[in-house]
């Protein structure tokens, strides 16, 4: 039951981008197109997952007073090793997403996670609350890049959806308009969540 | 006896520790990928050179001979294909753009064989708006004019929509066809507010006038530098190696 909680509670109630806040400058940056914003959405899924894992195992035996440097080391450890692999692999993606692979060290969701989560509950917990962060953080970089290459573009994925009647709108490719699409889709998510809203 | 978990010694220990194992697994990880990661490198080179030279899926090692023109005597020397220390130095000074951009001696170049023509293909270097600007040039010499088969061209950090356009098909397609040299003059380039002489510009990128600034001067630069190559080509071929 908790766990299930724990799972659903990021993709949408609580999700990091919409709710949060956070980490909205590489939701900006990388949503040009949609398959460089999946690949960010996985690295920062396996990141927030596996950086949660460690430091909840490792919550005991850590000095508190050195707590945030070690919580940087195994965060920017796991960016690195995933810098690598996709320089290995997926060399144009990795081409793409440039320096945000590197600067997901500096996402507050992974830092805000550990620091939040991780430290007070129990190694499964704080993977599984990880891995739906990153999921909440990867859906709405989903959204925002599916609008935006959409009409920024005309294509999904690289290949033409729009045909050439459409006048790709570039206007969508600068980075205010992630803003504002980010900000419609809090605005549509909070008038379904009455809670949410402000006073 | 329970251990001092906010003792320095404990603090101290902790971090050579952790730093030890986490420099360890980030070596291991690094060196095993490096080979992968050099070859995804060498391959956008290669596919990068077919491309300007307009067979994006043909094979390099087949039909492209690289080598120098050594600015002394203008001529061509070619690298043995076989000798991979050679053709790996190439690659190399491809990458280090400062070195490239500074080369004046020995020009690296690409000749491609297609048929009956005769592609050279020669490395830019420039800087864009942001950052560093590279590419491709394939030039061929038509009735003693240098004349654009294709050009491929890639940045580091253009804004996006506008200087980064350069690294598309429709920016790089319309240098094809344009002639480089107005008499001794360099003409081709990108023209702010439309080209107006056809033969040798192209229209500039509306709002990335600085990157096509850039883009104008790499052209010049890198080009320039094999001007009495181009104009009057000698070519010698490497010297086959005795097979036993």
């Amino acid at each position: 039951m908790k766990l299930s909680k724990n799972f659903t509670n990021p993709l949408a109630a609580n999700n990091p981008i919409i709710v949060q806040i956070l980490g909205i400058c590489s939701a900006l940056a990388v949503t040009v197109k949609l398959e460089p914003a999946v690949v960010m959405g996985l690295s920062v899924i396996f990141v927030t997952a596996f950086s949660n894992l460690i430091m909840s195992l490792l919550r005991n035996g850590v000095p508190s007073r050195i707590r945030i440097i070690v919580q940087l080391v195994v965060i920017a450890t796991l960016v690195i090793v995933v810098d690598q692999v996709l320089k290995a692999f997926m060399y144009d993606v990795s081409k793409q997403l440039s320096v945000y692979v590197g600067l997901i060290i500096t996402n507050c969701i992974v830092m805000g996670r550990v620091e939040a989560f991780a430290l007070g509950n129990k190694p499964m917990d704080s993977f599984i609350d990880g891995i739906a962060n990153g999921i909440g953080y990867a859906l709405i970089l989903i959204i925002v890049a599916f609008f935006r290459e959409l009409f920024g573009s005309g294509t999904l994925f690289g290949i033409q959806v729009l045909g050439d009647w459409y006048t790709p709108n570039s206007l969508m490719l600068f980075p205010p308009m992630a803003l504002i699409i980010v900000g419609c889709i809090i605005w549509v998510h909070r008038s379904f969540n009455k809670d949410l809203q402000e006073k | 006896m329970a251990i001092n978990k906010n003792s320095n010694l404990y603090t101290i220990v902790y971090t050579v520790v952790m730093v030890v194992i986490v420099g360890t697994l980030l070596a291991v990880i690094s060196t095993s990928l490096k080979d992968l990661q050099d070859a995804n490198v060498l391959n956008e080179q290669k596919v990068s050179i077919m491309k300007a030279a307009g067979n994006e899926n043909g094979d390099f090692d087949t039909m492209v001979a690289m080598g120098y023109v050594d600015a002394a005597d203008n001529t061509f020397y070619a690298i043995d294909t076989n000798d991979t220390v050679s053709v790996d130095a190439v690659f190399k000074l491809l990458s280090d753009r400062k070195a490239l951009a500074a080369t004046e001696a020995e020009l690296p170049i690409f000749i491609y064989n297609d048929k009956a023509e005769t592609t050279y293909i020669i490395p830019l270097v420039g800087k864009g708006l942001w950052g560093d600007i590279w590419g491709y040039a394939a030039l061929q010499t038509v009735d003693g004019e240098i004349v654009v088969k294709g050009i491929v061209m890639d940045h580091a950090g253009e804004t996006p929509g506008l200087g980064a356009e350069i690294a598309t098909d429709g920016v790089q397609n319309r240098f094809v066809g344009k002639l480089v040299y107005a008499g001794s003059e360099f003409a081709l380039r990108m023209q702010k507010g439309g080209a107006k002489d056809e033969k040798y510009q192209v229209d500039a990128i509306t709002g990335g006038t600085k990157t096509c600034d850039g883009v104008n001067d790499m052209l010049r630069n890198s080009i320039d530098k094999y001007k009495e190559f181009l104009e009057n080509p000698i070519i010698v071929e490497p010297q086959k190696v005795k097979e036993e």
